[in-house]
């Protein structure tokens, strides 16, 4: 069920190690294992490729400088490039728009205790994409929207509240109950 | 805090981790989750599902050519990490992490110095799009062609080329840049596409400018930006002012743009 994955995450963090280290050729083996994804988020944001190309080249310049922070195997190599694309691709968008700043996604550190990963997370490096796609699929329209709009424009719930022209109570609500959905579908096929 | 003010609290989770909290009150739910072990566990789990959901999108093939240009990115610095990490206390900062998948939370305890390195360094590297970005919104609306209208951008193109008053103008280098060189196919019901090549790269705090000739005053058609390899295509509308323009000019200007041309001129050329 699992197969690949944690195969995947082992050479990940090889190669992370490797670019901790001067090695460029790291670089090259993680951008063929997950430059289509990079791009792909990037591109889902920017919705423009070559903003989506620049966001790429930005994250992958940020890993390589970054891998020499890298501490020993822990958690997604792949989730740290999906939280830097994000980032960029959000700060890219928001230069487009002149509005006040929500808080920002950026791949910065934070004071948070080391924690270890569940297992949800897991699911993803087996390319179950489907399954996902299936998982979002049965939220309802608005929990959908109100998530998407949250996570791919880098609205906050006030202004997506705007956006939809509903209370912000009831924006707030969706979202806190279609990721618990999410929750709940995801963890019920990683079982 | 008592169970309903914590209750609210532990909600803002999962606006936390999909960056929906506007600043204070992310600072705040940040604020709190240090100190809480079930908040933790709940960004953890929440920030797991938000992981996820770009492996549910549409997976698109980057250009081949990406991926020689961010090899040759990461060959062209030095790979050195930068200043080592400064300790920052987290209310001094503007912005704090947002979204926390739990896994990736892990790689990055190095400390809060550790952003501020990046923060600098990401600004170094993005400085051009970042001026593009506040030439934007400084610009009144007069600068403000559609230059950049991105979902328009081929549509405006081919409705130009295919207009039936579109007329073809050749752009000179000047002597700034005389083996620069431009086209632009003007239509005055439609737009205008621009195209140049071997433009000189411009100091910080300059821009390039293209104008409308016309019979009056030159009128502003937007900012052009090319590439570091000196090309650059635009597509504007054509302001009324300018429909009966005879020839188009591009000069060097202010960040931002100004509204009336100051600077030398680098391409210059009349429709025939």
């Amino acid at each position: 069920m699992l197969a690949g994955q944690s195969g995947s995450e082992t050479a990940d963090h090889s190669a992370l190690e490797r670019m901790s280290r001067g090695d460029h050729e790291a670089v090259a083996e993680l951008y063929d294992r997950h430059g289509r994804i990079v791009y792909s988020l990037a591109l889902r944001i920017v919705q423009d490729t070559a903003d989506a190309e620049d966001v790429v080249q930005e994250v992958f310049s940020q890993a390589w400088r970054h891998a020499s922070r890298y501490q020993a195997p822990r958690g997604s190599v792949v989730a740290w490039l999906m939280i830097m694309t994000r980032s960029r691709a959000i700060d890219r968008i928001r230069g487009r728009r002149s509005r006040p700043e929500p808080m920002d996604a950026d791949a910065g550190p934070s004071d948070m205790p080391d924690t270890a990963a569940p297992v949800d997370e897991q699911l993803a490096l087996t390319g179950q994409a489907t399954q996902l796609r299936a998982a979002v699929e049965e939220l309802s329209l608005l929990q959908r929207v109100a998530i998407e709009l949250a996570f791919y424009e880098g609205l906050t719930h006030i202004e997506i509240a705007e956006r939809l022209e509903l209370p912000l109570g009831t924006v707030k609500t969706r979202i806190r109950q279609g990721l618990l959905k999410l929750k709940d579908r995801l963890a019920g096929a990683a079982r | 805090m008592n169970t309903m003010d914590h209750d609210a609290l532990r909600e803002a989770a999962g606006l936390y981790v999909l960056g929906a909290l506007p600043a204070d009150e992310g600072r705040q739910f940040e604020a709190h989750v240090s100190d809480c072990a079930e908040c933790q566990r709940e960004v953890r789990s929440l920030g797991a599902v938000v992981n996820l959901l770009p492996f549910g999108l549409p997976q698109i093939e980057p250009p081949l050519a990406l991926r020689g240009r961010v090899l040759a990115a990461t060959r062209a610095d030095t790979g050195v990490s930068g200043a080592p990490p400064t300790l920052i206390r987290r209310r001094d900062f503007s912005r704090t992490v947002a979204w926390l998948g739990a896994a990736a939370l892990l790689v990055f305890a190095a400390g809060l110095g550790a952003y501020t390195v990046s923060l600098r360094q990401r600004l170094a590297t993005v400085e051009g799009q970042l001026r593009e970005a506040v030439d934007r919104l400084n610009r009144g609306e007069l600068l403000l062609a559609s230059a950049e209208r991105e979902a328009d951008r081929a549509q405006v193109r081919l409705a130009v080329l295919m207009a039936p008053d579109m007329k073809q103008v050749t752009l000179a280098g000047q002597p700034p840049a005389p083996r620069a060189a431009g086209r632009a196919f003007f239509s005055a019901s439609t737009g205008l596409v621009f195209a140049a090549a071997n433009l000189p790269t411009l100091p910080p705090g300059r821009t390039y400018q293209l104008w409308f000739l016309t019979r009056s005053a030159p009128v502003s058609a937007g900012l052009i930006n090319p590439d570091p390899g000196g090309r650059v295509t635009a597509a504007f509308d054509v302001p009324p002012a300018a429909t009966g323009a005879a020839g188009l000019a591009v000069s060097i200007e202010p960040d931002g743009g100004v509204p009336a041309p100051t600077g030398a001129i680098y391409l210059a050329g009349t429709s025939r």
